[in-house]
């Protein structure tokens, strides 16, 4: 990931506004034909319903009927206070305006918020035409687009994470707050990002004044500093707040994960487990296996972004994998696809050579169509 | 802007810093005092249950034997929780709590019925289940993996409440955990095929 500012004048600015276009146009495709080749004797009107599976389920109802009341009324103990309110609640305040069918009205603006996430990673890729076309094909027409272009807080999720690293890389402290108040609302760890805006202070104190000396006062003498530093929680604090109204708990989005069954354990055990367990049905690589793995590719990234010295980005990837991974592998791939410094660190590093950019390219399209086949049959390890 | 410049912007920005500091403070104090029932509690935040108690109207005539298998009566109203099913083999515990909730009128002698087979996932030789009413403990039994049995418990009249209902508690101290690493939400225990609770 590159730490860019912005620059006055880009050549290839209609590239990178239709560039992602195509790509729309490619994953609809692909995932449209996977589904009819899946679902034959569904209907075709019923594609995006098709493709919203495992979690999806959720946001529809949030978007629809809003939070669970306690005790909750179709009485199960998983209460749908463990999904950060964000993205299903926008979904559902734009579903009271235009009156589509929730999971076609969430694909529609998932596919737009996506193409906006691609549109505003430009710079964070290095201005790289190979890197923004595979980050652009991953996340539009990729083997897991399927995540960015139906109804995830992934979504928004990636969005907001671009802009926070990109306000980032101008010392735009108040706009990265903005985002990461947002981000916060997102997804639990979304909340890390005001982390980074807190490193990203210290390391332009330290690049300003060549030392540590005078940090404290350095830091809190600039009022816009502090204003962003209890702005970028806000998000969280706001559903907890929310929470404590609702039904008394301000934690309750942790305390139902109890619902769910998971057990905090150490990471790395989860890791190792996650790699040592092989399958037994003739795969290649069982679910564990692949989400073990998609853990540590992303570890393995936030490794390169450390080498770079891009600390904010390794604060926020690094917890955001560590927490996680501490309840369990689950989810891992979806996690992992969805930490933008570390996709878009990929990009970069896939885009740098031209073979390697064609051979990647080719994959990511081919790969849609198979595993949009998989996500359709239930997966496990794409839940 | 720097604190130095002593500017409105300047202590606008921390007025309304140390506004967001206070509400985030008062969130935060709240979100550790919940207010929340005791059944909450004990199963999200204490975690010294598994079985959360769903409101159900527990309808039931007395004498009456239900039939917990698929297919049987239809027992949702009187299971608030720790099962899960029903199946063909009867309703599987899960945690290692199960709870009943039967009607039963005017306070009386009564006789429970409880027809249980135990699991089959490798464990003990025997699942002990302490069976209790409306919080007071009235037997263990012990349930053999793979067998069948009829268990009959009386239930004097001291140990009910005045409600109108007998809250019926299974308790499973030697639970099994179906895998590695399962919390003890999904531990399995018994399986229950028929209930009754008849006038002694």
């Amino acid at each position: 990931m590159f730490q860019t500012t912005d620059s006055g004048q880009d050549k290839h600015i209609a590239w990178v506004l239709l560039l992602p276009l195509a790509f729309i146009v490619s994953g609809t495709l692909i995932r449209f034909l996977a589904f009819r080749y899946a679902q034959p004797d569904t209907e075709w009107t019923n594609y995006f319903g098709a493709l919203c599976r495992w979690d999806c389920g959720w946001y529809i109802r949030m978007a629809e009927t809003g939070y669970d009341p306690f005790p909750i009324p179709s009485r199960v103990n998983a209460g749908n206070w463990a999904f950060f309110p964000f993205y299903p609640m926008l979904v559902g305040l734009i579903g009271k305006i235009i009156p589509l069918p929730t999971i076609v009205l969430a694909s529609l603006l998932s596919i737009g918020f996506t193409y906006v996430a691609v549109v505003v990673a430009w710079p964070l890729l290095g201005r790289s035409l190979r890197a923004y076309t595979l980050y652009a094909a991953f996340m539009l027409s990729g083997p897991v687009s399927f995540y960015f272009t139906t109804f995830f807080t992934e979504v928004m999720y990636v969005l907001l994470t671009t802009l926070v690293f990109r306000y980032l890389a101008k010392s735009d402290y108040l706009g990265a707050a903005g985002a990461a108040a947002l981000l916060s609302g997102t997804r639990i760890v979304g909340v890390f990002s005001s982390l980074s805006i807190g490193v990203k202070a210290l390391m332009d104190y330290r690049q300003v004044n060549g030392t540590w000396r005078g940090v404290v006062g350095g830091i809190f003498g600039q009022p816009k500093l502090v204003l962003a530093i209890f702005i970028s929680p806000l998000g969280l604090f706001a559903y907890m707040a929310f929470l404590n109204h609702w039904i008394g708990d301000g934690l309750a989005f942790s305390h139902t994960q109890r619902a769910w069954g998971r057990q905090v354990a150490n990471p790395a055990v989860y890791l190792w487990e996650g790699l040592v367990n092989w399958p037994t049905n003739g795969a290649i690589l069982s679910n564990s296996q692949i989400l073990a793995v998609a853990a540590v590719v992303g570890l393995f990234v936030t490794g390169i972004l450390a080498w770079r010295r891009q600390w904010p980005a390794v604060i926020f990837c690094f917890l955001g994998i560590i927490i996680p991974l501490a309840a369990g592998l689950a989810s891992m791939l979806r996690f992992m696809s969805a930490m933008a410094p570390i996709t878009i660190t990929l990009a970069t590093l896939f885009g740098r050579n031209r073979i390697v950019f064609a051979i990647s390219l080719a994959a990511l399209l081919v790969s849609a169509w198979f595993v949009t086949l998989a996500w359709l049959g239930g997966n496990v390890a794409l839940v | 802007m720097r604190l130095s410049e002593r500017s409105p912007a300047a202590l606008a920005a921390y007025a309304l810093a140390a506004l967001l500091a206070l509400f985030e403070l008062a969130v935060l104090w709240q979100a550790l005092h919940p207010n929340v029932s005791a059944d909450y509690r004990a199963y999200y935040i204490d975690r010294t249950t598994t079985c959360l108690p769903q409101p159900v109207t527990g309808d039931y005539a007395l004498g009456t034997e239900l039939d917990f298998r698929s297919g049987g009566d239809n027992t949702r109203e009187t299971r608030p929780c720790g099962w899960d099913g029903p199946a063909g083999d009867g309703m599987h515990s899960i945690g290692e709590t199960s709870r009943l909730r039967l009607a039963i009128g005017r306070r009386q002698n009564l006789t429970l019925m409880l027809e249980l087979t135990g699991v089959t996932l490798p464990g003990p030789a025997q699942q002990r289940v302490v069976i209790s009413v409306d919080g007071k403990k009235l037997r263990e039994i012990a349930v053999t993996p793979d067998k069948t049995e009829r268990f009959t418990i009386p239930v004097p009249i001291d140990a009910l409440d005045e409600d109108g209902f007998a809250d019926i508690a299974l308790d499973y101290p030697d639970a099994i955990s179906p895998g590695k690493r399962v919390a003890n939400t999904y531990w399995r225990s018994v399986k229950l095929t028929a209930a009754s609770l008849s006038p002694a």
